[in-house]
């Protein structure tokens, strides 16, 4: 069995090497990633926290049988990210859940919001933090999808892009739009940006 | 170790420990990128074959002789175009976009860029095959071997063979040497004329002959009877007298 100790002492790309050779070190791998990648496909799909568990389990199995497919010269994490992405969406088609609000951290609504240019902070502030996830989640999947991996998994236009598997360039093409069509939402709700 | 925080994992530890489950060997991976790779440089080649295709069967028209048939300059390029090449290249392209956003790193790269970059190869590599001859002898082997290939592509023999407007070609069969106005020339659909060259031009210094293989531009005066304005010999056809020594 391989200590925590052990598993804190190593990187990703080392943790998969060694999960290679034995497995149990590819639990350190989960463990690191379980409670991030549980929020991402919570946030993006608007599972339930039960089947969002399920597909993290699918998540972590499909990373396993594929681990000799991750190139060591690039960062796990975006590899591990894209591979929830793709199978959190393919569930998320298939089974056309119905929302349900989704948990973002204040931080990260704040990060968004002060982003989006020129909303008023008081117009803001009287805004319910639960109207605000609600206008979010009314936003198109494309668009959701980069605000959160921007403003909530504080990711980089190169780690969005290999997450998502477009180019950079079209990343932020996307997270201009995503926050013109959230002013326009916001506008609706009566604030002024 | 195990804790309520790492569910998720500790289950699925223990269905990969049950189910014994294995990560895929590399040369699988390995396989499938040399195979994205592979096919990705084919759709180049291939894409690069159909520019040669396009360029050498465009360089064989005359470009010049809406003027004489009365169409504009577009009307010809829109019915000259060889279509049959320049769907196989844009098909090749799309293969190629198709196979290089699938490489590794193929996503980091727009569309444009990728389909500009291998146009570009292809007209690089297919004006290399143009010079070398290829297209020419690839051509050569689709018209034996393809049916309906001389349907599909309008070659310069189909721009030429329009006695109705103006214009058809074939050989020399008979002529009189000693006045060399007038001859019967035999088309490419096996059909006599006579033609009457008396006030044509006659481009490229030639001295006809039996056997020679002749363009010409002019207008049909009668049943078989053609009036020459200007008389052009075959692509090819100068090198090949050269070749010879002349005409006998």
């Amino acid at each position: 069995m391989v200590s925590s100790a052990e598993c804190l002492e190593k990187t990703d790309e080392q943790l998969v090497v060694l999960s290679l050779k034995n497995q149990e070190y590819y639990w350190c791998l989960m463990t690191r990633y379980e409670n991030k990648l549980l929020h991402y496909i919570l946030k993006i799909s608007n599972f339930g926290r039960e089947d969002a568990e399920d597909i993290l389990q699918e998540v972590f199995i499909k990373v396993y049988e594929n681990l000799n497919d991750f190139d060591t010269s690039w960062k796990f994490s975006n590899w591990i990210y894209r591979i929830t992405h793709n199978i959190t969406i393919s569930a998320y088609r298939k089974k056309k859940v119905n929302p349900q609000l989704v948990s973002w951290d204040y931080e990260g609504l704040n990060n968004l919001m002060e982003s989006t240019s020129n909303i008023e902070k008081d117009a803001f502030q009287n805004l319910s933090y639960e109207k605000i996830l609600e206008i979010i989640n009314r936003l198109p999947l494309k668009y959701k999808e980069v605000l959160i991996l921007k403003f909530m998994e504080n990711k980089d236009y190169q780690e969005i892009s290999d997450i998502l598997h477009k180019p950079m360039g079209t990343i932020a093409t996307l997270i201009r739009r995503a926050k013109k069509v959230l002013q326009q939402e916001l506008a609706k709700e009566g604030i002024k940006t | 170790m195990m804790n309520k925080m790492s569910k998720v994992s500790n289950q699925v530890l223990n269905i990969i420990k049950d189910n014994r489950i294995k990560p895929k060997p590399r040369w699988y991976f390995l396989t499938k990128n040399y195979l994205i790779w592979s096919l990705f440089s084919l759709s180049v080649i291939l894409g690069s074959i159909s520019f040669s295709m396009v360029l050498f069967i465009t360089r064989q028209l005359d470009w010049d002789i809406y003027r004489y048939v009365g169409e504009s300059w577009l009307k010809t390029v829109f019915i000259s175009l060889p279509y049959f090449w320049v769907i196989f290249l844009l098909i090749f392209l799309g293969v190629a976009y198709y196979n290089f956003i699938h490489t590794r790193r193929g996503y980091r790269f727009k569309i444009f860029s990728i389909l500009l970059s291998s146009l570009i190869i292809s007209i690089i590599l297919g004006s290399l095959f143009y010079a070398r001859g290829f297209s020419e002898s690839l051509e050569n082997i689709f018209r034996e071997k393809i049916p309906y290939y001389n349907k599909m592509v309008y070659t310069w023999e189909r721009q030429w063979m329009q006695p109705e407007r103006g214009l058809i070609t074939g050989t020399i069969q008979e002529i009189d040497l000693s006045r060399q106005t007038d001859f019967v020339l035999i088309d490419l659909n096996n059909n006599l004329w006579k033609i009457e060259a008396a006030n044509a031009l006659w481009k490229g210094k030639l001295a006809p002959y039996p056997g020679l293989k002749l363009k010409i531009i002019g207008q049909i005066k009668d049943t078989n009877i053609f009036e020459a304005k200007e008389i052009r010999i075959w692509p090819g056809e100068g090198q090949r007298r050269k070749a010879k020594g002349g005409h006998p």
